[in-house]
């Protein structure tokens, strides 16, 4: 079996993005704000 | 110019990396290089039973003690976010499982050159059409409806020949430190965690790309 990659990586992008962890999948507050403003961006409310 | 690697670790009872995985779809779909995805086993409850007689409502519920008002709510947000990007998920009929199979499936269908194929099917049967994903004889069928060998695939899930693969990619995993799904990693240098805007992955696609034709043009 090949051995794990080990170099670290860099992390880009929003930290607080939806995840899964463990068998619990949060849903950040943020999300629903998000859908609201693309909803207004694209004139749908 | 080489293409660029995206390493994406993921669940099949994952909702977010169903969603993430059409946000990072819709990202491809506007980028013009060449791009190789490979999906790599997570195991997010691998104490689930595989015959877990129950919804997810029921397992939030009864292993994590939130109150059935608070799973219905969680899971409409998640539902509705789900529209948003085109899927329609139909917690109604989902059945919470082990997916233990499931990954060694997405082995077997990458050995055959199918694993994006399975990947999808396995995620909209779970999540839309509320098909069974830890069961061998749910799986064959499911492999056999894209055109996989489903004698095979029965032999290959009953004889564990790829469970060495997942618990790799399992370990991989934990080597980079990733604690939770979807997590794609790019050219085995950026690591980007959960279900972000196309935006972000176009951002990082280009970045990638940028800096491989840098050190390509000083070859």
């Amino acid at each position: 079996m090949t051995e794990p990659i080990t170099s670290p990586l860099t992390i880009v992008g929003d930290p607080s993005a939806a995840v899964c962890e463990g068998d619990f999948c949060e849903i950040p507050e943020h999300h629903e704000q998000a859908i609201v403003n693309r909803r207004l961006d694209d004139d749908r409310i | 110019m080489s293409a660029i690697k995206v390493d994406i670790w993921s669940d099949v009872q994952c909702p977010w990396c169903y969603i993430g995985k059409r946000k990072f779809e819709t990202a491809l779909a506007g980028f013009d290089g060449e791009v190789n995805v490979e999906y790599h086993s997570f195991e997010l409850a691998p104490d689930t039973p595989v015959d877990f007689d129950g919804s997810p409502k029921d397992y939030l519920a009864q292993r994590k003690g939130v109150s059935p008002e608070q799973v219905d709510q969680m899971l409409s947000r998640v539902t509705g976010i789900a529209a948003s990007v085109g899927l329609d998920y139909d917690y109604d009929h989902v059945h919470q499982t082990n997916t233990i199979k499931a990954h060694e499936l997405l082995h077997y269908a990458k050995s055959q050159g199918r694993q994006l194929d399975m990947k999808e099917r396995l995620l909209k049967a779970y999540f839309v059409d509320g098909r069974h994903v830890g069961r061998i004889e749910d799986l064959a069928d499911l492999a056999a409806e894209i055109g996989l060998d489903r004698a095979e695939v029965v032999q290959v899930l009953t004889e564990n020949t790829y469970l060495a693969d997942v618990k790799a990619d399992v370990a991989q995993a934990a080597a980079y430190g990733i604690n939770g799904v979807p997590f794609f990693v790019f050219d085995e240098k950026y690591g980007v965690s959960g279900a972000q805007d196309p935006a972000t992955f176009a951002n990082v696609l280009e970045q990638v790309e940028r800096e491989k034709t840098q050190q390509e043009s000083v070859k």
